[in-house]
């Protein structure tokens, strides 16, 4: 029962609802709850998400990213924003070498920035699917004052 | 504008980090973000006092384990190679 969508949208609407839900969660994380009126939620995802893909970048420079050498880990840090695409257009003549520790380390944060993004992406459209903004979006926010 | 070009720069050059046991503190943080990130998608209200108690439980529970593996783990490669 829990897994009804429980708000009043037309099947086609609902579907561009978790759709645009999606997409604004994946461009800028937390973005999605804060869409769906989860602001407190979104607000932390988005500090806890891009402070880790920022130290990832600077421990390792932006040259982990980098979607020739490291085709994989472009993968899931893609996941973090569209914008990570950006970044390796710059690196990819490999122009920016690290290797190592930093590497390490910077490959592993930003990878799994980009999969907690993910998890967030998807945390975002099954309240969203469940109308969560609408059924206690108010009422949350009251109680979290 | 010159302060904006130093941070810039800043991530065009790799951080100085050893091959050495201490590099493994990076997990810690890379944890606590896990942690918090899981419990703000699965707690169902989120009240900063609980969350904030839930999420470092979740980051001491992790944690605990990840050195208790590295403990064991230790332990095996010595009685090997001794």
């Amino acid at each position: 029962m829990a897994n009804q969508p429980t708000n009043n949208r037309l099947p086609l609407e609902q579907g561009l609802w978790l759709i645009t839900v999606a997409l604004a969660a994946w461009m800028i994380p937390g973005a999605g709850h804060f869409l769906i009126r989860e602001r407190k939620r979104g607000i932390i995802l988005f500090a806890v998400i891009t402070t880790l893909f920022v130290i990832g970048l600077y421990v390792g420079s932006i040259g982990v990213v980098d979607w020739v050498g490291g085709r994989i880990w472009f993968y899931a840090q893609v996941l973090y924003s569209p914008a990570v695409g950006l970044i390796g257009n710059i690196t990819k003549h490999g122009g920016y070498p690290v290797y190592g520790r930093p590497a390490d380390i910077g490959q592993i944060y930003t990878g799994i920035a980009g999969l907690l993004n993910l998890l967030c992406v998807l945390s975002a459209v099954y309240m969203a699917y469940c109308g969560r903004g609408e059924m206690i979006g108010h009422e949350e926010e009251d109680d979290n004052g | 504008m010159a302060d904006c070009g130093f941070i810039l720069a800043a991530f065009t050059a790799p951080f100085e980090i050893g091959t050495t046991p201490s590099s493994m503190l990076w997990m810690f943080p890379l944890l606590a973000a896990i942690a918090l990130v899981y419990k703000a998608t699965k707690m169902r209200v989120l009240f900063t006092k609980k969350y904030l108690q839930q999420s470092l439980l979740l980051f001491l529970s992790v944690s605990g384990f990840m050195v208790m593996a590295i403990a064991v783990l230790n332990l095996l490669s010595w009685l090997i190679t001794s």
